[in-house]
């Protein structure tokens, strides 16, 4: 009865302490899912289509051909991987270019923007601007029309706001014609816009289809048709940096994994897709690691280079337009930031 | 004939509580700059915790530029509009309920009932009743200074002094009089507590409010520079909600002191 009752109390005193931890690691750095592996690489993904490669080169073992044992870390949005990377909890962070990965550099922690990992692309959809339907009935029809509207993003710095605000001058707007509304989460954004708490959303896939199948939604133009950039990359702590032999091998199952999840989906002739032999084993795979269901994955693949390569040139332009706007104190030399050695490396030392 | 005096040891001096003033200064002072040299050192990276001084600097920096008044001045309005409707509501219904019998019936479980709601959970509905503008943020705050308020002053009322209110109804005071001269009056002193305590609620509503879809105050500057990872912005806007939270502290005392001047002479 006792001893019952105090393993009660030890159990009850341990999950406490335990359900402190993940409080304090999820305020931190989002929602983790445990599963330690010893020696493990760690990366931190979002459970979206556009984490494929990773998910790829992990389920088909790419990794582990060359000696890296990959573990992989979910988190919510994109921000917090660039945060945990600096605070040493991971190795690599696949994810989106925000304005917080930029300042984080620039507050003097070190992490290095190493490979692609999705650019917005012309006929690839991925990020939409989606419309409420009664302003589209109304007549709310091209990007001009946006002038004066409430537009909802994720978060102020996230690769909505960067994408909306250079879609705008590229029709002669600018950002503060629009009121910008950060809502913190995508399905908050979207349910601000069925409630017409704004007017315009900017939200990936598979949003934009369930908010036009639903009703409450148009689609007013794929945001990369409007402008292309490097949204995503694969990024490594300095740590794994500098452990030069783990961060080539891991980049050598990165670029397999790339051109493998490139041959599978995103080659397209005459403007249309296209798809390999691997197709459904890419979709497959995809559905199982993000949750979604299979026609939802089908929708589309982000693109991205076959080799990894990134698009560096806009990089600077990113950091340029933050400055610009007042969410970036100043510039950072690319070589501060950006490190293409590992994947030239790697693409060298893989045959094809 | 010499005086024979007797030691007596004062057994209560382990009750005395002496004032140390000198240390309450050093243990704030301590903490700066221990901090300060934490950082400093390089012990923390002064990404995840700025220095002290940093802070400072970040924050004379956004006062030159103006943009920090913008989010204060913001923030305040939203705090008057909010504190002020729930204060004045809260009293008014705190003296109807604590007076009248009738009232007392029909809203002290209304109150029982709604009382406990995070007011925080009521942001959503909120947002969905009165849009994302000022008015839910005004709402939400005014909510929380109610119920402290309301609670309080009725309290206050049925503490009034039953000997106080026959003594008045004696000497000829008619119903208001009562009011009016004997039982608002000792009130009071329960109505600033229910206003030090709506205070601080109402700050922290406040902030939760301005972190959803605001584009100024100083929630939403906490909320932008820690999206931005900046971090020491994000300090200030902290170090900023504490000055706050005394400032009001301060002034709600002075006031009371001011209104309540036979409690203090």
């Amino acid at each position: 009865m006792f001893l019952t009752r105090l393993r009660g109390l030890v159990a009850l005193a341990v999950a406490l302490m335990t359900g402190l931890a993940v409080v304090a690691i999820a305020g931190a750095q989002s929602t983790p899912v445990p599963r330690p592996v010893p020696g493990a690489t760690k990366i931190g993904v979002l459970k979206l289509t556009s984490s494929a490669p990773i998910f790829v080169g992990v389920e088909k073992g790419f990794f582990k051909e060359f000696g890296v044992e990959p573990e992989l870390v979910y988190f919510q949005a994109a921000a917090p991987i660039a945060t945990a990377l600096a605070a040493g909890q991971l190795d690599v962070g696949a994810t989106g270019l925000t304005a917080a990965l930029y300042n984080i550099v620039l507050g003097g922690e070190k992490l290095w923007i190493v490979a692609d990992k999705g650019r917005e692309w012309p006929g690839y959809p991925l990020v939409a601007i989606v419309v409420q339907k009664e302003a589209w009935d109304g007549g709310l029809r091209s990007i001009k029309d946006l002038k004066g509207k409430r537009i909802g993003v994720t978060q102020l710095g996230s690769t909505f706001h960067y994408h909306i605000g250079n879609i705008l001058e590229k029709d002669g707007l600018h950002l503060s014609d629009v009121k910008i509304v950060p809502l913190q989460a995508m399905a908050a954004t979207v349910e601000a816009l069925k409630g017409k708490q704004v007017d315009a959303i900017l939200v990936p896939q598979p949003f934009p289809g369930a908010a036009e199948a639903q009703g409450f939604g148009k689609i007013l133009a794929w945001a990369g048709d409007l402008y292309p950039w490097q949204i995503a990359t694969v990024f490594y702590s300095d740590k794994l940096a500098t452990d030069r032999a783990r961060a080539v091998a891991f980049m050598k199952g990165y670029v397999k994994a790339s051109r493998y999840y490139f041959d599978a989906a995103l080659v397209q002739k005459d403007g249309r897709a296209a798809h390999g032999a691997n197709y459904d084993e890419v979709v497959e795979i995809t559905a199982r690691y993000t949750g979604a269901r299979l026609e939802i994955i089908k929708l589309g693949f982000p693109f991205q280079d076959r080799n990894g390569r990134l698009l560096v040139p806009d990089i600077e332009r990113q950091m340029s337009w933050w400055v610009a706007n007042g969410f970036m104190k100043k510039t950072l030399p690319l070589k501060a930031l950006v490190d293409t050695s590992f994947v030239e490396e790697a693409v060298k030392g893989l045959d094809r | 004939m010499a005086v024979e005096r007797l030691v007596v040891v004062d057994r209560t001096a382990f009750l005395h509580r002496p004032d140390y003033r000198v240390v309450r200064v050093l243990a704030l002072l301590g903490l700066v700059v221990g901090w300060e040299l934490v950082t400093r050192t390089g012990w923390v990276s002064s990404l995840f915790l700025p220095a002290p001084s940093g802070v400072l600097a970040e924050g004379l920096d956004m006062a030159r530029s103006g943009q920090l008044f913008v989010h204060l001045m913001t923030s305040l309005e939203r705090l008057a509009w909010g504190f002020g409707v729930g204060a004045v509501a809260g009293v008014s219904v705190g003296v109807a309920v604590g007076f009248f019998a009738l009232a007392d019936a029909v809203v002290q479980p209304i109150i029982a009932a709604t009382f406990p709601i995070p007011k925080i959970a009521l942001l959503p509905l909120l947002i969905l009743w009165l849009g994302i503008g000022e008015a839910s943020k005004v709402a939400v705050v005014a909510l929380g200074v109610f119920f402290p308020m309301a609670i309080n002053t009725y309290a206050g009322v049925r503490q009034a002094d039953p000997l106080l209110i026959r003594a008045a109804v004696s000497f000829g005071a008619g119903r208001w009089s009562v009011i009016r001269k004997v039982i608002l009056p000792s009130a009071l002193p329960m109505v600033f507590a229910g206003l030090k305590l709506g205070a601080g609620t109402a700050l922290l509503l406040l902030v939760a409010a301005e972190q959803i879809a605001a584009d100024a105050g100083i929630g939403f500057l906490i909320l932008q520079s820690g999206n931005l990872m900046e971090t020491t912005k994000l300090m200030v806007g902290i170090v900023v909600l504490s000055l706050l939270g005394v400032a009001s502290y301060w002034a709600l005392g002075a006031l009371e002191r001011a209104v309540i001047r036979w409690r203090h002479t």
